[in-house]
């Protein structure tokens, strides 16, 4: 247990510097050991190469190096130390700067950043784990609510990012008291019951069945408590809750005078934490307390009773409430499982084993010494990793998952070491060859999931060989006959169309640097060795390395393009589309 | 026929695993029958379809279709929070009764008590040709339940009811009983013995333009899935014959070997090569001919429903030329209903916005089928997962439970209402709030449970009442097996 020696060895360190809170551990250098191999290096490339398809959008030839040299613990104590690389802020300036010159702008400017921040950030890990996050904590662009709203939507996915890593508590309450979550699920300018009106349950809704608890309750391992479906909530509870998410209106609406619709006049105004309109600042008969301080039978005699028949006492604040209903949620048995589960199945294998699913659990509801915290998703997303299911080698065929698709084109783009355009006048780089291929092609792309039941769901089974099993394949809901060939297309104009020396260079995309296999195009066996390590992690069957070397050997020149240069292409762009690439195991 | 089970985990593996190689007999005996010609009688000589619109969301019915007698429409205007007014009443929900659209209808039928939301002109005019008839207060149902039954315990009723994702998955399933496969597709499983031996085998009777869904899935078929841009061609490989002996060749032997692979040992790679393959089949076989099944029909501009439809429209009329399959499924789909927000205000988000996109989707549909002579072959209908709360939250509608749903086609006995199926309440419901088929804010008990109104189109598909007490196992809970609107 080398990983766990190396922990506490650190951990004893910062007991000398002065205690370091949980949740913002710094790697330290100093007492780093570079001079001979750790312990826990992975034993080859090609499984620094696996790691890091879990870990990161794309294993890099530097990373997997860089993974070697220090080990996985060090390089997760490294990765859990990183600060955040934002969005917003670039946003900001390139929607500005796009206004000031009369240029148009829209969400494009929010998906380009996206685009390079997974190709090149170097907190990797943080961003795997944001992207992650946003598909259990959904909003959407393709709500009319939230369209127009493009530096605010970067401000959320950069809430995921910098809490990543720190407590499922605080990561929640971020996640309510943001504007957009508050515009997508309709607690903003939620309120009390007036004579014709009653609260939105919205939120009261999915904040448990998607983005905590779930439907059913749960042991740790997943499985059904007590091996029969029992909800978790009914109706009932909805509407109870729903009294809870009252009174939400943006930061900066005035109160004095006071107008529960204003606010939102700068970009911070939209995406600062909601204000609630509640006693805090108005008097509970004032017709602008918005909140709803009554409980179950409409009084203020009887509390508001809610998951798990836990209760909620009337006449609090809206703080109050909506604090006590998220450590209510948070603090239900169901979400260690329940968000467990979903991590695995986002970074490592479709089907975790229950015991597998229980270790990462058990993490989650305590971090182990010294602080024994519950919620820590670092811990839990470092348990997930290097969990034995994980790192060893897959035994069965059905351990891990379709990659998801947008995981392909940035992979791809690691794997080549795709050099980046400059910045074009307003500060954007082009990533996405100018078009809004993203969501049409890969039925993928941030922020911007069909329902908040993001683009596939936990559960989803493919007809056939998963269904007839009983087995999951959530990214198979989105692969079928048209969606592999327009994600082909698309992995076609970011290879074929894209790498550094063609003809016709284009300027609207990254280019791959195919010089390693432009070198070996003499050699069809040394390049596609070097293509399975870098995309396939080294696993590419005898078969299809078989293949992929009588192609090459049969590939020549076209028009103007060099028999090296068409070699390359060729190979990076079958494999992109291949079966074996489409797995992630 | 009922079935105990302690664990419903276990039952679908159990099921899923025995259907899947034929032997799902032993647990559900009738199930053999399926894939058999005993049961059924002699080749199909025509053609039928069916098309599901799903309205993903929960569409508020209640206000597509609304009574215009005083007293009834008094009732409606109260519990909707008043006439919606974006100054004087921006919490309100209700339609004016001057802008409610008048109908005719089928003599007898009472339609002139009735209005529809001023956004569907094409419908009322279809509704006023007795092309489109109505379902009223259709929802799920393990059984027809009074209030009282409802109150008395959880069990009388479908769980989850008022989630998305659970009442959408019963809508697929077509029962208010979770199951692995969905209505349209095992209705196809009925019918397939009887398609005429020169169908083509290639092709799933099945086909989406929306993407994954569950109530394509039989056990002996799933959805060709096909995007409303049509086919289109893969790059860097070969897409018909004429390829040539180039690069472009050679790429595309290497890509037919990597998908023909066995792929044993990787279950998502075998998977993804199935599918992969299945798209390149498909092409080869549909392309040439679906980019010659043209329609002259106008559709309307930035309409996803429309372009969808417009797609089905091709391929219905390529499927006849070409004599695909004796009967077909296709499934489209609009979302955007769930209007806890915004639901009245004027927009391009708006209940109003997304009633004229289906309206005006529908309209030229119908158009379409007119040109290519399927208007009688072929029935469209709408699902939804719930209607909603007739209260307002604010400024929008939460979860509510029975709905309205319609279906269009030339063999619907289209301008009437059909409310009664033979259930506790059998009658266009009664508006108020809280009253004795309601809940406390308006939520619809339902009449009519869904697997009547599944089983009319399966039934007008051709499949006969032992079929039909297959595919809809709750069915028999039922007093009415059918609604009147197909015959």
């Amino acid at each position: 247990m080398q990983i766990r020696c190396r922990l506490g060895h650190f951990i004893a360190l910062t007991g000398l510097l002065g205690t370091t809170p949980a949740y913002s551990r710094v790697y330290d250098h100093l007492f780093a050991n570079h001079f001979e191999t750790p312990a826990d290096s992975p034993a080859s490339d090609a499984e620094a190469a696996r790691f890091l398809t879990q870990a990161t959008f794309g294993p890099t030839k530097a990373e997997i190096a860089r993974l070697r040299a220090i080990g996985y613990g060090e390089w997760l104590d490294e990765q859990l130390g990183m600060s955040a690389t934002l969005e917003r802020p670039n946003v900001e300036a390139v929607i500005d700067a796009r206004t000031a010159g009369g240029q148009s702008v829209g969400q494009s400017q929010r998906h380009d950043r996206w685009f390079w921040v997974a190709a090149y950030a170097p907190d990797q890990l943080r961003q795997r784990m944001a992207w992650a996050l946003s598909q259990i904590f959904v909003i959407s662009d393709r709500s009319s609510q939230l369209s127009q709203y493009v530096v605010a939507m970067a401000d959320y996915y950069d809430r995921l990012a910098i809490d990543a890593f720190g407590g499922y508590r605080s990561l929640l309450g971020d996640v309510t008291f943001h504007p957009m979550m508050g515009r997508y699920l309709s607690h903003y300018h939620n309120q009390k019951p007036s004579a014709a009106t009653q609260p939105d349950e919205n939120y009261a809704r999915e904040v448990m069945q998607l983005f905590s608890v779930g439907l059913e309750l749960r042991n740790l391992d997943f499985s059904l408590s007590g091996g029969v479906p029992v909800p978790t909530y009914d109706q009932t509870v909805i509407t109870h809750t729903a009294k809870v998410f009252t009174g939400f209106t943006y930061s900066d609406a005035p109160t004095n005078p006071p107008n529960f619709y204003g606010g939102a006049i700068t970009y911070a105004g939209t995406y600062s934490p909601m204000a609630c309109w509640g006693t805090e600042l108005f008097g509970a008969a004032d017709k602008n307390m918005r909140h709803d301080i009554t409980g179950d039978d409409g009084t203020t005699a009887t509390p508001k009773t809610v998951l798990g028949g836990l209760t909620i006492a009337p006449n609090q604040t809206c703080h109050a409430d909506v604090n006590d209903e998220l450590d209510i949620i948070a603090g239900h048995m169901n979400v260690a499982p329940f968000i467990s589960r979903q991590l695995i199945q986002r970074f490592v294998t479709s089907n975790p084993s229950p015991a597998y699913i229980q270790r990462a659990a058990e993490v989650f509801e305590d971090n182990g010494a010294p602080e024994h915290e519950r919620g820590d998703l670092g811990a839990v997303i470092r348990a997930i990793l290097t969990d034995s299911e994980a790192r060893t080698a897959p035994a069965t065929a059905e351990f891990g998952k379709l990659r998801e698709p947008l995981l392909r084109l940035t992979a791809l783009w690691r794997a080549w070491d795709a050099h980046a355009q400059p910045a074009d006048a307003y500060g954007e780089v082009p990533m996405m060859a100018g078009t809004s291929f993203s969501l049409t092609n890969f039925a993928q792309r941030p922020l911007s999931s069909p329902t908040v039941f993001n683009f596939y769901l936990p559960d989803y089974q493919q007809p056939g060989t998963y269904a007839d099993a009983n087995l999951y394949s959530p990214e198979f809901q989105i692969t079928n006959e048209s969606t592999t060939y327009t994600a082909a297309n698309t992995l076609y104009r970011f290879s074929a169309s894209a790498y550094l020396g063609m003809a016709n260079p284009k300027t609207d995309r990254p280019l791959l640097d195919l010089s390693a296999l432009i070198a070996n195009a003499t050699n069809p066996g040394a390049m596609v060795d070097e293509a399975n390590l870098r995309m396939l992690y080294g696993s590419m069957s005898p078969a299809m390395r078989t293949t992929l070397i009588n192609m090459l050997a049969n590939i020549g020149s076209s028009g103007g393009s060099s028999a090296a240069n068409e070699k390359a292409w060729s190979l990076v762009y079958l494999i992109s589309i291949s079966p074996e690439y489409g797995a992630q195991r | 026929m009922t079935m105990m089970r302690k664990d419903r985990r276990g039952f679908l593996r159990g099921l899923a695993c025995l259907a899947a190689s034929g032997g799902a007999g032993a647990l559900i005996p009738q199930l053999r029958m399926l894939g058999t010609a005993l049961a059924q009688g002699t080749s199909f000589s025509d053609y039928k379809a069916l098309v599901c619109v799903y309205l993903a969301g929960g569409n508020d019915a209640f206000n597509l279709l609304v009574p215009t007698d005083s007293t009834r429409y008094n009732a409606y205007v109260a519990s909707r929070s008043g006439v919606y007014d974006p100054n004087t009443n921006p919490d309100g929900l209700a339609l004016a009764n001057a802008q409610l659209l008048s109908l005719t209808g089928a003599s007898g039928s009472g339609s002139n008590n009735y209005g529809l939301h001023p956004a569907v002109p094409e419908l009322r005019d279809l509704y006023d040709a007795q092309k489109l008839a109505f379902a009223v207060n259709v929802g799920t149902l393990l059984r027809p339940i009074s209030k009282t039954e409802y109150n008395a315990s959880a069990a009388n009723r479908p769980a989850q009811l008022f989630s998305h994702s659970d009442q959408e998955n019963l809508w697929h399933v077509g029962t208010a009983k979770d199951n692995t496969l969905g209505w349209c597709g095992t209705t196809i499983d009925a019918l397939k013995p009887q398609f005429p031996p020169g169908n083509n085998t290639q092709l799933s009777p099945c086909i989406s333009i929306a993407g994954a869904n569950k109530v394509e899935i039989g056990s002996t078929v799933f959805p060709y899935q096909l995007s409303s841009s049509g086919l289109t061609s893969l790059s860097g490989v070969c897409n018909d014959a004429a390829c040539g002996t180039g690069n472009t060749s050679r790429r595309d032997a290497a890509f037919n070997a990597l998908l023909a692979d066995s792929y044993a040992s990787n279950l998502a790679a075998g998977e993804y090569a199935k599918v992969f393959q299945r798209g390149r089949d498909l092409y080869s076989l549909l392309n040439t001919g679906f980019a010659g099944s043209t329609i002259t029909t106008p559709f309307p501009l930035n309409n996803d429903l429309g372009d969808q439809l417009l797609t089905v429209a091709r391929m219905i009329k390529l499927s006849r030329t070409q004599n695909y399959a004796a009967r077909q499924i296709y499934y489209v789909r609009l979302g955007g209903f769930d209007l806890h927000d915004n639901e009245m205000t004027a927009g391009n988000a708006d209940h109003a916005a997304l009633l004229t996109l289906v309206s005006q989707a529908l309209g030229a549909f119908w158009n379409a089928l007119g040109e290519i002579g399927a208007q009688n072959e072929v029935t469209t209908f709408t699902m939804s997962e719930f209607g909603r709360t007739l209260s307002s939250n604010g400024n929008g509608s939460d979860h509510g439970w029975g709905s309205i749903q319609f279906a269009l086609g030339g063999a619907v006995l289209g301008g009437k209402l059909y409310a009664d199926g033979g259930g506790v309440f059998t009658q266009f419901p009664d508006l108020s709030l809280d009253n004795a088929g309601n809940l406390s804010r308006g939520q619809f008990i339902p009449g009519i449970g869904l697997e009547q109104y599944a089983a009319t189109l399966a039934r007008w598909m051709g499949v006969d009442s032992t079929g039909l007490g297959t595919i809809f196992p709750n069915l028999h809970d039922f007093n009415a097996s059918y609604l009147g609107f197909l015959g």
